[in-house]
């Protein structure tokens, strides 16, 4: 079961409004390689893992996406505060508005509402496993991204804490990939599906 | 099934690698991908440096060239719990797959020492933090702001 705590896993405190940033980060809420698609696709894949290191690392892993879900909501609110009249009207952010006013919403940057069609899980560890690798490695260039676009020094401070965690995340699941290959044939490891054939994993 | 024949034990030897650095084998199996390990007792950081960075590893903190790295987290009671508690993700996430690693595991019994004191002392101050923990309080006070998003003052 999951417990909520009522704080943030990093401070983010935005001084000033920006609609026009809002409407570029909100894509880490709800864009093809945002968090609610790493959170979903990590606490999915975790059920066909064959060993309790993949198991317990999607686990961890999926929940603290879940707390970067939070902390890319609390960004797109605080730079939506107290939005004036004139602010309501900037550029991309006026179709974002018309539809959700100042709500948080899961979206692409390009308006594309979040699908499941951008995440897999497929069933297979080693597969899996790949596609996580991809997964942190196509969040942390939609990181460097933001911050090609981003001035503000309270936002930035919150966008390379985010980036560095998928650098982070990218190591471990190379490890546990290590880990599970470790288990398999080891003159092929594409023998039998791990997580579904049994008998394919070493003790 | 389970034969052993064609891949090689042998690997560079660890001392070899710098902090940033990690084991590959020698001889790797084709066609399938290799991160290289990140061996025992890395490095660390002190834990508010940790948090400032996103890592508590520095060989692997690989931060954007664009903007300089680590500007220093404001020191709120928030904050040094939020350190606290990040050493134990980070350190969480490292033992899942260094699960022998017997210093990294009592690095990570010490910090979780430390959290649940700091824990209490800030909950004490500014209120639960887990709704079963606002049993502690005289009258319910779980639902009192100001929620995580709206901490903009950082406290």
């Amino acid at each position: 079961m999951f417990v909520y705590e009522k704080k943030l896993e990093y401070p983010i405190r935005v001084k000033n409004p920006n609609p026009r940033l809002a409407n570029i980060i909100i894509t880490q809420y709800g864009g093809p390689d945002g968090e609610l698609g790493a959170s979903l696709r990590y606490l999915s894949q975790r059920f066909a893992m064959p060993n309790d290191e993949a198991k317990g690392l999607l686990t961890d892993i999926g929940t603290e996406e879940l707390s970067h879900l939070e902390m890319v909501g609390t960004l797109v609110y605080q730079l939506t505060r107290n939005l004036t009249d004139e602010q309501i009207k900037t550029a991309g952010f006026d179709t974002y508005f018309v539809d959700h006013t100042a709500g948080v919403y899961p979206t692409a940057a390009s308006g594309y509402p979040w699908t499941a069609a951008s995440i897999q899980s497929t069933g297979d560890a080693i597969a899996d496993l790949t596609e996580d690798l991809a997964a942190e490695q196509k969040a942390r260039l939609t990181y460097d991204n933001i911050l090609r676009l981003s001035d503000d020094p309270d936002v930035n401070d919150v966008i390379r804490f985010l980036r560095e965690r998928e650098v982070v995340h990218f190591q471990r699941f190379g490890e546990v990939l290590e880990l599970t290959k470790e288990k398999l044939n080891r003159k092929n490891v594409y023998f039998y599906n791990p997580s579904f054939d049994k008998g394919a994993m070493k003790a | 099934m389970f034969s052993e024949t064609t891949l090689p034990k042998k690997s560079c030897p660890l001392n070899q690698c710098a902090d940033g650095q990690g084991k590959l084998p020698c001889c790797g199996q084709l066609a399938v991908p290799y991160v290289p390990f990140q061996p025992e007792d890395p490095e660390v950081y002190q834990r508010s440096e940790a948090l400032a960075q996103g890592t508590l590893f520095p060989g692997l903190n690989l931060p954007f060239h664009l903007k300089p790295n680590g500007d220093p987290v404001p020191q709120t009671p928030l904050s040094e719990l939020q350190a606290l508690e990040f050493v134990l993700v980070e350190l969480g996430l490292y033992l899942d797959s260094h699960k022998d690693d017997e210093e990294a595991f009592a690095l990570f019994q010490q910090y979780a020492a430390l959290e649940k004191e700091g824990r209490k002392k800030y909950e004490a101050q500014y209120g639960p933090l887990c709704r079963n923990d606002a049993a502690e309080d005289d009258k319910y006070t779980w639902v009192n702001g100001p929620w995580p998003w709206e901490q903009m003052g950082g406290k």
